[in-house]
């Protein structure tokens, strides 16, 4: 008897020692210290307390690298270059990494715990991105399954960004969904109103980020999100302007429109949009109003499947036929697509057979 | 039964609330194993293997990719409609790459039968021998697409 409770107090004493030992270890051997994260050559210099994961460490410093899943590693979004330091490639990045990006030392940023100094490169344009907290002032039903967002800034009060550009909206916690994750959404409202930011969403199945907007989000309720991000902004010519768009990715439209009334242009613009009955149709009316506003502007709806008996009276079957009825010179039109992959490429085809130009081709994919 | 630090990391992306809203494995309480060793049984069984499932599933997701959002016949006995959303979904089993997010929806008219799938459920198919648990949404059962698929 004594025998086996001897025993016992001396693995409990091995076990309690190597327990202070891991203690004592992480206090003073896991201690990076002080750490410097070069970026771009020198462009920003910051000092860190080493032990954290990059994305972190460059978050809490107003760097803002996009990520869809909160750095854990699952959405594979958050690359940087690094250009020294880093550590060994780890067996959790390889997947999201082709053989272009191995060779260049992409790396994910949150898998990158940052132990000593480090230099990366990132894209010039993530210097301007900032993280928002606003209050959702309003949402609005726009069909059964689409939502208009609009948040009034809180801190920082304004925002700065182009017709066409995205941000990416953080959710909180709900239901069984204990973490936060974020998703992009592209930025429906006229840029010169620099304090407000409005989004159109669509509910996914199965969506972690929609279903936490569609049935969990009231009016009131703060948020935060991070951009501006993206591309695909208006080409500063006077060429005519095709914009196709179906369901949510009507929201760079919206604001592009509305940024060129603004503005005063006085370009030709048709804005077809495609949808399946007219209960997907939603702000016709806010697009008729800018077919007054604007000296040259075209609002064409046309329903694939309008129900049987429907009164509806406007076009029908697929946008691409309607093209040609409204192109006035291919050589001089621009092309402003959002959309499904499949649309993108449908649209992309036709608008090259008619004589539009690739290089004047311009598209937000879904993908 | 025993898991290695990988199984782990994959059962954990599986949850609801990290790469989808609800997870990959329903109320299936069986260990990750045991689904795609009983799925494999099955497809023994019916004497089809998981690549020709996903070869057919494929085959039907490019015809509806490019059907441009509406529905569209083919063969004559199948309709095969593609609803599509924004983003990417990526493998829980930690492959490289995303896959569409968009939902496949696959009539067989003949049979008058109808499943929906994504392109990520191809890839479990076909390269994990995935279905999904039971209860999950996109929980495929091969019994019945070895059936209505061909």
């Amino acid at each position: 008897m004594t025998f086996i409770l001897w025993n016992i107090l001396i693995v409990s004493g091995i076990s309690g020692g190597l327990a202070l030992l891991l203690v004592l270890a992480d206090m003073f051997i896991a201690n990076y210290g002080e750490c410097t994260i070069d970026i771009n050559n020198g462009k920003k210099q910051i000092k860190v307390e080493g032990g954290s994961s990059l994305l972190t460490l460059l978050g809490d410093n107003n760097l803002f690298i996009p990520s869809a899943c909160g750095g854990r590693g699952s959405c594979g979004f958050c690359k940087v270059k690094v250009l020294e330091g880093g550590g060994p490639l780890l067996p959790t990045e390889k997947p999201y990494l082709n053989a272009q990006e191995l060779k260049d030392n992409i790396r994910l940023s949150c898998q990158i715990k940052v132990k000593e100094d480090i230099k990366i490169w990132i894209p010039p344009e993530l210097f301007s991105i900032k993280r928002f907290r606003a209050k959702v002032a309003k949402i609005e039903d726009y069909t059964y399954d689409i939502k208009g967002l609009t948040f009034k800034l809180i801190e920082p009060t304004r925002i700065e960004f182009k017709a066409g550009q995205y941000v990416q909206l953080e959710t909180k916690p709900y239901a069984k969904n204990k973490s936060t994750v974020s998703r992009a959404y592209s930025i429906s409202s006229n840029p010169d109103h620099e304090d407000i930011l409005q989004l159109i969403i669509r509910r996914v199945p199965e969506g972690i980020c929609t279903t936490w907007v569609h049935d969990h989000l009231n009016e009131g309720d703060e948020i935060s999100f991070t951009g501006p991000f993206g591309d695909f902004v208006i080409q500063d010519t006077e060429a005519d302007m095709f914009f196709i768009a179906g369901g949510s990715g009507k929201a760079p439209i919206k604001s592009m429109v509305e940024y060129l009334h603004n503005h005063g242009s006085k370009r030709r613009m048709v804005y077809f949009f495609g949808a399946r009955t007219k209960k997907d149709l939603y702000l016709t009316e806010h697009f008729r109003e800018y077919e007054k506003k604007l000296p040259d502007f075209t609002y064409v709806p046309v329903l694939s499947q309008p129900e049987e008996g429907s009164d509806w009276d406007g076009r029908t079957g697929y946008v691409l036929p309607y093209f040609q009825e409204f192109m006035r010179d291919p050589a001089k039109t621009e092309a402003y697509l959002c959309g499904s992959p499949g649309m993108i490429s449908a649209v992309t085809k036709e608008l090259k057979k008619l004589g539009v130009p690739e290089d004047r081709i311009f598209y937000d994919s879904f993908a | 039964m025993k898991q290695t630090p990988k199984e782990i990391q994959i059962i954990e992306r599986m949850q609801p609330g990290i790469l989808t809203r609800d997870g990959f494995l329903g109320y299936d309480e069986r260990h990750l194993n045991e689904i795609i060793e009983t799925d494999e049984g099955e497809l023994q069984a019916l004497g089809i293997t998981a690549e020709e499932i996903a070869d057919r599933m494929d085959f039907f997701t490019e015809r509806a990719f490019d059907s441009y959002d509406g529905p569209i016949v083919i063969e004559e006995q199948f309709q095969v409609e593609y609803k599509s959303f924004r983003g990417k979904l990526v493998c829980p089993f930690m492959h490289g790459g995303g896959y569409r997010k968009g939902i496949i929806y696959f009539t067989n008219l003949k049979h008058n039968f109808q499943v929906q799938w994504t392109p990520l459920n191809i890839h479990l198919i076909r390269e994990h021998h995935f279905f999904q648990g039971k209860g999950s949404k996109f929980r495929l059962e091969p019994r019945i697409l070895s059936k209505v698929l061909f």
